[in-house]
């Protein structure tokens, strides 16, 4: 018994789920549920198909690079049955979930950084583009509170002088 | 020279194996293809690892098998999904099929493709171990 994980999305198969499809080359693609089957049926690449593992890895919305990945990688080698080497694989199990879910937490606490400068960003532009939704431009030439305070440019070239029109 | 499509579009509605149904022939028994007249086993036709009994159409000039005759022979690829004994189901690009006898002893000495693990239960283990993958 083996937990496999989905071609399409990467989430984990327990034994008895979903379907599996094998191509003539003997490559075996392996689908957690219907929703996946139906989406590879349609020859979507689920790099560009945005709930997928593959997509949010691909965009740097979650962790690619860890040690703690390491130890889930797929052994096709049989362990031999050895009770200590049991009990401290499941100890370890443990430890490795913890440390995973907060370095996970971390990640998402630094890509989160950029986003307040961005909101108020966004935010000065929409007051500078909408207000008049708000007040109507002639108030608003009346009443400076809704503004923001104009900041003054001196101009260093002197304006050129309007040539008389030659007749 | 037939080329095979890799992903072939799947928009049709897969069924069994049933009379007119025309399959490939994964061996070198020297059919190519054949068509099945009669499932051994089951109402509505037969399935992955079922044995029918088929006609050949088409075969090569120089092989064991000659066009036109009856032979037996077990699906060992079916385009219908099938329930594994988990619970989980499987299914394969195209149906083939494996020519028997009526012992169930493999007439060609060569199976191409790749071949279910439920052959097995089934007692076909000589086109397992003639098998270039199992699925």
């Amino acid at each position: 018994m083996r937990i496999e994980k989905c071609w399409f999305c990467s989430s984990t198969i327990y034994p008895g789920h979903g379907i599996q499809f094998v191509r003539n080359d003997a490559k075996i693609f392996r689908f957690c549920r219907s929703k996946c089957h139906k989406n590879f049926k349609m020859k979507r690449n689920p790099r560009k198909v945005k709930w997928t593992k593959a997509y949010r890895r691909l965009h740097g919305k979650d962790m690619t690079q860890d040690s703690t990945f390491e130890f889930e990688r797929k052994r096709n080698r049989p362990e031999r049955y050895d009770r200590n080497l049991t009990e401290n694989t499941l100890k370890a199990i443990k430890t490795i979930d913890k440390v995973r879910s907060r370095r996970e937490a971390k990640h998402i606490e630094t890509r989160k950084k950029g986003k307040k400068a961005q909101l108020m960003r966004e935010a000065v532009k929409e007051l500078e583009q909408s207000i008049s939704l708000v007040k109507a431009p002639s108030v608003l030439k009346e009443d400076k509170s809704y503004t923001l305070p104009k900041i003054k440019v001196k101009v260093s070239q002197a304006e050129a002088k309007n040539q008389p029109m030659e007749e | 020279m037939h080329v095979e499509v890799t992903t072939p579009t799947q928009q049709q509605q897969r069924t069994f194996i049933q009379m007119r149904t025309v399959l490939k022939v994964v061996d070198n028994s020297g059919a190519k293809k054949v068509m099945c007249i009669q499932a051994l086993k089951g109402k509505k036709g037969a399935r992955l690892g079922d044995t029918i009994v088929a006609s050949v159409k088409e075969a090569h000039p120089n092989g064991k098998v000659k066009k036109g005759k009856v032979v037996y022979g077990v699906v060992v690829r079916a385009a219908m999904q099938r329930g594994r004994c988990d619970g989980s189901e499987v299914k394969f690009d195209d149906n083939a099929v494996v020519l028997v006898d009526k012992q169930g002893q493999p007439i060609g000495t060569r199976v191409f493709g790749p071949v279910p693990h439920e052959l097995r239960k089934k007692k076909h283990v000589k086109i397992l171990t003639l098998a270039e993958h199992i699925a």
